[in-house]
This record gives structure tokens, C-alpha cells and sequence, in this order.
């Protein structure tokens, strides 16, 4: 099913992701002692062959932390980090990027971040939405991203992603922090209709 | 370039049909052993029965619809079924959420199983794979030769399978 949303819907949508990564921005500035910024967050409802390449090159090599999420909505919060991104990250927290230390560092802001959107979005919506324990890959971009999204591609030919960029100010770190819903599955309807949204 | 459920067959020599980033999903490249007539279907589920009603934009896809729709797509073609031979490449498993996750997580075991099965019913044979494991990669089919390279993430381009031929 190619799910379609309104204009409304989807700005709505971005909303949520403008409160949810403000709040993950605050966290990080907090943990690095360095300011933060958000970019204007990006909403796709996009077919699944599109999905991929609207969030970056296919082949670039990234470490991504994925947070599933359990509660009343099935979706998984995605953070990516390139090369750049993982040193500076690192560097912020005194530890060495690309070692194992390095690895559960980016895990750790990967919990932060993942707690501190979905408790925002859980008090604006009412919707209960618990994290688990981020699991760190590294691997090429496309691969990463369409295996998460295979998860739900029985039931869409959809991918519906929020996706928006921090910025660590002094940087040029600038990495991806996605919210990946699955349009087929339980809770994304109810998560509209608590915006007064409904279809 | 071929994308999350897509295909594409040629019989264009200097055309290459590429796939970046096959993670649980598998690349299946259908190979004229003869001609210069290939096709590369990157598939994403093994089972289009699972498929919610509407979910199914492309049936390539699904592993099972898959196998077929490209033995047509080659047949129209000009390839003749007796010289095709298949390539797999992907099936990876690139996460796994242990106890509290989905079972769904070995998608790519099943992935290249329920490939392997559908190329089993349609007596096509499997000369080659790079499958399993759990890291990316990237897929390119040259038309010209029959032949397939692989390259996994962090690594280097090699080739995989070449189809021999005498003229």
C-alpha cells in the first residue's frame, strides 16, 4: 500500500520532529558542553525504492545506532554518524573513535538522544514509547537503511521518515537523527489522531 | 541502478546493473550463460503471501514473485531458458535486537532461502554466491561477458562468477 498524507499531516509530523530532536539537541549540548544546533527537520513519505538515496549516498560508510522502540508505536529511532562526525563526537568525550570504547560512546549518546526525543514526544502526544538498548553497526548507509526499513516492508511500500540534522557548533559535525515509522503498523494512525489529525 | 524492490534486465554489452548497500536483502543476478542478456532483482522479503493486500508495488520485491517476473522480463528478451544460470549476493544479517527484539531479524537467511527455493522450482542453477554474514555490499552485473563482482563494505571489488565462454 502506497500510504499518502496530507500536507497537513505531514507538517504536523515535522512538528513532532522539531520538539523531539530540540529536546535531543539539548541533551547532547549538555553532554559535550558545547552548543547544539537543529536544522529544519525533514518529513519523507516516500516509496521504498526512494527511501535510501533521500537520506544520503548508498555507499557511505557510517556507523549508525538503532533504538528500537517498544510501546504503542512500532518505529526505531536512527542516528548516523560518518567518519567525521564519530572523531568529533569522540573527541568531545575524551575517547578514541573507531575502537571499541569509541563505538559505546556513540552508543551512549545514541541512548541520550533516543531517550530524550521519545520523552517529548510521549509528553506531547500522551503516546507510551520506551527505548531499548541502542545496537551500534557499521556499514555502508544503504545497507544499513534497508534492512530496517525490510522490518516493515511486508506491510507498506512506504517509508515514512522524520529526519533531521544536528549541528555541534565549532564543527562540522552534522549528522542524521531519523525517526523511522512504519506506516503499515499499529500506532502511527493514533499518533495523528492525538495531533487532532486523524485521516 | 537498481533499488529497494526493483529490476532491471539488459542486453545492452557495455551496460553494468548495479545494487549499493544489499544488506538482509538479496541481489539476484539472472545470467545467459551464451548471450549478452542479464538482469539483477534486488529483493527485500522472502514471501509475497505475507505481504499485506496493496503492499506488493513491485513484484520483484518478494523472493517467490520475484524469480518469475525476471524469467519472463529475460525471456522477452531473447534469453533462452536453458542457458540462464543465477548469482546470489546480500542475505546479510546486519543487527540483531537479542531477546526483547522481532524474530523477523534473520530476514536475510530467509531472504536467500526463499530465493534459492523459487530458482530450485524453476530448475535455474545457482553457479555462485556471496550471502550470509554480517556486513554490506554492493553488487554490479556486467552485461558484456556474464560477469558479477561484489564488494563489501570496508573492502575491495572482486570478481565473483564469470560465465566461460568458448566464441
Amino acid at each position: 500500500m502506497t500510504t499518502q498524507y496530507t500536507e497537513m499531516q505531514l507538517d504536523a509530523l515535522r512538528e513532532v520532529a522539531n520538539i523531539g530532536s530540540g529536546n535531543a539537541a539539548t541533551a547532547l549540548a549538555a553532554m559535550l558542553g558545547r552548543p547544539v544546533d537543529l536544522s529544519c527537520p525533514y518529513v519523507y513519505a516516500k516509496p521504498l525504492a526512494e527511501a535510501v538515496e533521500s537520506v544520503g549516498p548508498a555507499e557511505l560508510e557510517v556507523t549508525a545506532i538503532l533504538i528500537q522502540v517498544i510501546g504503542d508505536l512500532e518505529t526505531m529511532v536512527v542516528l548516523m554518524f560518518n567518519e567525521n562526525d564519530s572523531r568529533v563526537l569522540c573527541e568531545a568525550l575524551g575517547v578514541e573513535a573507531g575502537t571499541e570504547v569509541g563505538v559505546s560512546a556513540l552508543c551512549e549518546i545514541g541512548n541520550i538522544l533516543g531517550a530524550s526525543y521519545l520523552s517529548a514526544l510521549a509528553m506531547m502526544t500522551g503516546i507510551d514509547l520506551e527505548p531499548a538498548p541502542p545496537i551500534a553497526v557499521e556499514d555502508m548507509l544503504g545497507a544499513i537503511l534497508s534492512s530496517v526499513l525490510a522490518l516493515g516492508a511486508s506491510q507498506t511500500d512506504t517509508a515514512l521518515l522524520l529526519d533531521s540534522r544536528l549541528l555541534v557548533e565549532g564543527s562540522d559535525a552534522n549528522f542524521s537523527f531519523m525517526f523511522l515509522v512504519n506506516p503499515g503498523a499499529k500506532g502511527i494512525g493514533s499518533l495523528l489522531e492525538r495531533l487532532g489529525l486523524g485521516s | 541502478m537498481v533499488r529497494m524492490g526493483e529490476y532491471r534486465v539488459s542486453r545492452t554489452a557495455g551496460e553494468q546493473l548495479i545494487t549499493i548497500g544489499l544488506g538482509s536483502c538479496i541481489g539476484l543476478a539472472l545470467i545467459d550463460r551464451d548471450r549478452d542478456i542479464a538482469g539483477l532483482a534486488h529483493i527485500v522479503l522472502p514471501d509475497s503471501k505475507d505481504a499485506a493486500s496493496g503492499a506488493i508495488a513491485q513484484p520483484t520485491k518478494f523472493a517467490d514473485t520475484a524469480v518469475p517476473k525476471m524469467l519472463d522480463e529475460l525471456a522477452r528478451m531473447g534469453a533462452r531458458r536453458s542457458g540462464l544460470v543465477a548469482v546470489l549476493v546480500g542475505g546479510a544479517q546486519m543487527f540483531s535486537f537479542g531477546s526483547g527484539g522481532k524474530s523477523t531479524l534473520d530476514i536475510g537467511r530467509r531472504n536467500e532461502a526463499a530465493t534459492r527455493e523459487a530458482l530450485n522450482a524453476a530448475k535455474i542453477p545457482v553457479m555462485a554466491n556471496a550471502t550470509g554474514g554480517t556486513k554490506g555490499r554492493t553488487v554490479v552485473v556486467h552485461v558484456a561477458g556474464g560477469m558479477v563482482t561484489v564488494k563489501e563494505a570496508g573492502g575491495t571489488e572482486s570478481e565473483l562468477w564469470r560465465a566461460g565462454r568458448t566464441r
